[in-house]
């Protein structure tokens, strides 16, 4: 049922714990295209081989926003490993958005 | 006389009505309030209801979403604050069962809470919400959306800029979906904010709710502040919120639309009515005035028991004592109050005054009307009717259950006490007199070494009636006059 509005990536494991993602985006708008490009420079600088993301767009798939909850684009959630990460924005702050992932120490 | 008179307001009501015909409007299911809105919500429209916390405009929501249901018209609340079990719970406390409406498709609670654990990196936009809401709209054919304290939404933005853009887009958004739209937002009183402000704009219909406390005693206004292309009560309107929702009570119909006075009934007392050329005249409100002790309820109840003896039945207010204390008390005077309670001829409704706020007093009061149907009506005694809270609210509540009674042709007994033997300067009764179609004074006057009592009809629109000061005795078999 989703299979037009989500396009997978996955990159093999290599070494770390694989980071599943899913991010909700609307269409092309601006900030939904900003947390695409983010996003994907931010796994491959810091995730590269052990990340998944499933992108979901709500204007096609309103229905899996509604089973997560998803009220705002770009909302990004980290599925794995647990704790899950609820991120919401652009993810343009990209200290931030490391924090928040726990892939670089506390906040500053 | 009456009727052209009455056929120029028909002519100019429809004429009105014409005028307005441009907008389609959807009933709000609170009848009150239909009438201040002329008919209802904007169709397809936004409407904006704000107020305080504990305002009230979440249950106006929630109602205007369960009267759609009842016509079988689905319904959505996007819910940014409340829990959805929540609000189920609260709207059983109200008698609603809205798990049963959500099987049937009729309902669709929402839960639009942002997680307070997210995290915001950079801008965002409410799509999500609009595709699932557009989703929900379109699978459940709802046409009635409540989106329920949008502020909390805002409050993830921290700049008004953006604020606004996304108001402005999720407005846009429901007008294109042609949705019904009512939006609640939060308001602090004396405060301008600019986000309200701009949510007063946008809007095409605003309503402001707020609670507040006057001496002690809690009142609920209710204002329209704007209606685009349509006409509107202009007024603050009390409303309560009772066992099944919200009760708008507008005090004034632009029309007054009383009827006629009737026939003559008996007083119950011969001498009386000999004084009075026949008796009171049906649907007329008579003041009966005097300090106490003076036996102003004991004329009331004489009336009340020759009433019930005539098979028609007497709501009596009573905001002095108790049904019980006041059935024992008329024992002295030789009259028999129980037996007319056990028939339902006569009905005491007993109230402390400052118990409750006007508008709660007027809902009972109304509502006992309804359910009851009496022919005649005492409200004992207006003075008490203070205690409401204000002259100003005792004003309110004994004009608009006066109307009431007027429009339904019902007679009215207004009991009021002087506190001083110069009673004339009190024959006011609150403001009411003009209005006031009978006035009886009893005074104690004294003569040599005793104290008489004495009555006067001091007016009697549209009846005869002597103008003398009778002299008369309580006994044991009621009043008696003595002959002049």
């Amino acid at each position: 049922m989703t299979s037009r509005s989500r396009e997978k990536r996955r990159t093999a494991p290599a070494g770390g714990k694989t980071y599943a993602f899913q991010l909700f985006v609307a269409g092309n708008e601006s900030n939904s295209t900003q947390a695409r490009d983010n996003l994907a420079r931010l796994c491959r600088e810091y995730l590269t081989g052990r990340h998944e993301i499933t992108i979901v767009d709500v204007l096609k798939d309103a229905a899996t926003a509604y089973t997560h909850h998803v009220l705002v684009t770009p909302t990004l959630i980290l599925i794995k490993p647990l704790p899950k990460v609820l991120l919401l924005g652009n993810l343009s702050d990209t200290r931030h958005v490391l924090a928040a992932l726990r892939l670089i120490g506390g906040k500053q | 006389m009456a009727r052209p008179t009455r056929r120029v307001h028909e002519q100019e009501e429809a004429g009105l009505r014409k005028k307005r015909k441009r907008i389609s409007k959807i009933p709000t299911g609170i009848v009150g309030l239909d009438k201040v809105l002329d008919g209802g919500l904007p169709a397809e429209r936004m409407t904006l209801v704000g107020g305080g916390p504990g305002s009230g405009k979440s249950i106006i929501g929630l109602q205007w979403l369960l009267a759609g249901a009842d016509t079988g018209e689905p319904g959505i609340l996007v819910l940014f604050e409340e829990r959805v079990a929540s609000v189920r719970q609260n709207a059983s406390g109200l008698g609603w069962d809205l798990a049963q409406l959500e099987q049937k498709g009729l309902l669709c609670l929402l839960d639009a809470r942002i997680s307070p654990e997210a995290v915001v990196s950079g801008d965002f936009s409410i799509k999500g919400l609009l595709a699932i809401i557009g989703q929900k709209a379109k699978a459940m054919r709802a046409r009635r959306i409540v989106i329920d304290a949008v502020d909390a939404l805002l409050y993830l933005y921290d700049s008004p800029m953006r604020e606004r853009h996304e108001l402005y887009t999720l407005h846009e958004w429901l007008l294109d979906q042609k949705l019904t739209t009512m939006m609640t937002v939060k308001t602090v009183p004396q405060e301008e904010s600019p986000r309200y402000a701009f949510l007063d704009f946008m809007a095409d219909c605003v309503i402001h709710v707020d609670q507040r406390v006057t001496q002690q005693i809690t009142t609920r206004r209710l204002r329209v502040v704007k209606y685009r292309g349509s006409g509107y009560g202009r007024n603050e309107y009390p409303f309560v919120i009772s066992q099944d929702g919200i009760n708008v009570i507008p005090i004034t119909s632009n029309v007054l639309q009383h009827r006629p006075l009737g026939s003559k009934v008996s007083s119950g007392q011969a001498g009386l009515d000999v004084v009075l050329a026949g008796g009171f005249r049906r649907g007329a409100s008579t003041l009966i005035l005097g300090i106490a002790g003076s036996g102003k309820t004991t004329l009331a109840c004489i009336f009340a028991q020759a009433a019930g003896r005539r098979g028609e039945r007497v709501l009596y207010l009573n905001f002095e004592e108790s049904a019980e204390s006041m059935v024992g008390n008329m024992l002295s005077p030789g009259l028999a109050l129980g037996p007319l309670i056990k028939r339902g001829t006569l009905v005491v409704r007993s109230y402390l005054p400052e118990a409750m706020g006007v508008e709660e007093h007027l809902f009972h009061a109304l509502k006992a009307l309804d359910e009851l149907q009496p022919q005649h009506v005492v409200v004992d005694a207006i003075s008490a009717c203070k205690r409401m809270g204000s002259e100003q609210a005792a004003f309110e509540y004994l004009m608009r259950l006066l109307n009431d009674c007027r429009e339904r042709g019902i007679t009215c007994f207004y009991l009021n006490q002087a506190t001083s033997l110069d009673i004339v300067a009190e024959i006011s009764g609150i403001g009411i007199s003009s209005i006031i179609d009978t006035v009886v004074l009893l005074r104690y006057l004294q003569v040599g070494h005793a104290m008489k009592r004495q009555l006067l009809v001091m007016k009697s629109r549209g009846s005869k009636h002597s103008d003398l000061f009778h002299e008369f005795h309580i006994t044991d078999r009621g009043i008696e006059l003595e002959k002049t």
